[in-house]
């Protein structure tokens, strides 16, 4: 299993955000979480991403444990574990949080030549193909200001898959989107979990949700 | 002209005091205020309420004073046996001062950046230095240009204030020379001498700024 979730629980003071939630995604299986605003999307995935932490369960992703749950208490992995935990799972935020002063193609290397898992030419090599691969070619240079809504998107995706994650999630990824443009992010995600990477989506989108097809998960009170 | 000829050497030599106390002042206070401004906002509260008072007294007082303090004030601790020399009490206040004018601003500054910009960070594994250098650092420093040139430009005038300790600078040139010849216009020169360094340094931040529009 590519990822392992158990027992989920989050609560911020007294409000409930979302209890006992657990699921599995084996490689390039899609999952679409849906549910009503406010009922904790957004939070389960940034618990995913260690981006907030959980008041119960465990999250196990290619068989090591980002957290587990022992007598009722959750253990997180150390910080030098975490560093390398993270880089199995992307997240694809729903503002996409590009860094504005960087080219897209600067967006792309950053992490990756800080990370130095790979040689400087591998890693341009790989930049270039997902800008081909996501029809980035004639924006590579230039600034996350001057792209539209959807191939900021791309950016966002592009970014997150030059570490090569075995898990990708997406919030909302359709909020900015046009029918049309909502096409094509449904045939990249489609593309991705072809690949094997795991994929998971929020969404309120039931017709995105038919389109991308996959498991389906809806969060309720 | 006689006036002149006093009055040129004298303002250059005065010159070199001005100029080096804005340079010294601007190449440690700005790097340092950078760090004020992480300790300041630091999680321990300890620190951050220490670099809170320090920052509270430096802008709660006048420069004029922290001079003094700084200059005089260890002449009258007794047994001690210790002062600073002039040029050195000066580049201490001076320092002091303006890192903690710098530290709010770069507070402000950091302040600003959307908390998507760290957390982009977060997920691709970029530790907190190099977020800190490479993704937040520059665009802090784009946001902060025009509140810190107003700063540059202040400091320049601020120089003149190391009269207290008897150190000559342009003004001073200027004040010895009115008085030897009974004349104003040294005052009027010395006021021009200052226009024409803020020409220059509006010219040279304007062309800073320039240089982060390339995005927005
Ligand atoms: N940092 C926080 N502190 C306190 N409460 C929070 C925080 N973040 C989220 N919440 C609360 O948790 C609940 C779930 O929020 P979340 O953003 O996960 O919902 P969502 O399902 O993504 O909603 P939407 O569809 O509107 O994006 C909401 O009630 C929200 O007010
Ligand atoms: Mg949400």
């Amino acid at each position: 299993m590519t990822l392992v979730v158990e027992n989920l629980s989050k609560s911020y003071g007294d409000t409930n955000v979302f209890s006992d939630i657990s699921f599995a995604l084996e490689k390039g299986e899609i999952l679409c979480i849906r549910g009503k605003s406010g009922q904790g999307k957004t939070t389960l995935l940034r618990c995913l991403n260690n981006l907030e932490t959980l008041d119960k369960g465990s999250i196990k992703i290619n068989n090591r444990y980002l957290c587990k749950e022992v007598n009722g208490k959750v253990n997180y992995a150390s910080q030098q574990e975490l560093k390398v935990i993270r880089q199995d799972i992307g997240f694809v935020f729903q503002s996409f949080n590009l860094f504005p002063h960087m080219t897209v193609k600067e967006n792309l290397l950053l992490a990756p030549k800080f990370l130095k898992k790979l040689s400087n030419d591998e890693i341009e090599k790989k930049a270039d193909e997902l800008i081909l691969k996501l029809d980035l070619s004639t924006k590579s240079d230039n600034y996350p200001y001057q792209l539209s809504g959807g191939q900021k998107q791309r950016v966002a995706i592009a970014r997150a898959c030059m570490l090569s994650p075995s898990i990708l999630c997406f919030d909302e990824p359709t909020s900015a989107l046009d029918e049309e443009t909502m096409g094509q992010i449904s045939k990249i995600i489609k593309e991705l979990a072809a690949q094997g990477i795991a994929i998971i989506i929020v969404t309120h989108d039931s017709a995105f949700v038919e389109e991308i097809g996959g498991k389906v998960i809806t969060l309720k009170n | 002209m006689n006036v002149f000829n006093m009055l040129i050497p004298m303002t250059i030599e005065g010159l070199r005091i001005t100029i080096g106390v804005f340079l010294a002042t601007l190449v440690i206070s700005i790097p340092l205020s950078i760090i004020v401004a992480k300790l300041r906002m630091s999680k321990n509260k300890i620190i951050a309420k220490i670099t809170g008072i320090y920052i509270y007294i430096m802008r709660g007082t006048p420069l004029l004073l922290q001079l003094m303090f700084i200059f005089f004030g260890f002449h009258y601790i007794p047994l001690i046996g210790f002062a600073f020399g002039r040029y050195q009490a000066i580049i201490i206040a001076f320092v002091l001062n303006y890192t903690a004018y710098l530290a709010e601003i770069f507070r402000g500054g950091i302040g600003s950046i959307d908390i998507g910009q760290f957390e982009a960070c977060q997920v691709l594994s970029l530790s907190k230095r190099f977020t800190f250098m490479k993704v937040i650092l520059p665009q802090v420093v784009k946001n902060v240009m025009p509140s810190i040139g107003n700063e540059v430009i202040t400091l320049v005038k601020d120089t003149s204030l190391v009269y207290i300790l008897g150190v000559a600078d342009i003004l001073k040139a200027a004040k010895s020379v009115s008085n030897t010849y009974s004349t104003f216009i040294p005052y009027i020169f010395v006021g021009i001498v200052y226009l024409l360094i803020t020409a220059i340094l509006t010219k040279l931040l304007d062309n800073f700024e320039s240089k982060f529009s390339y995005y927005r």
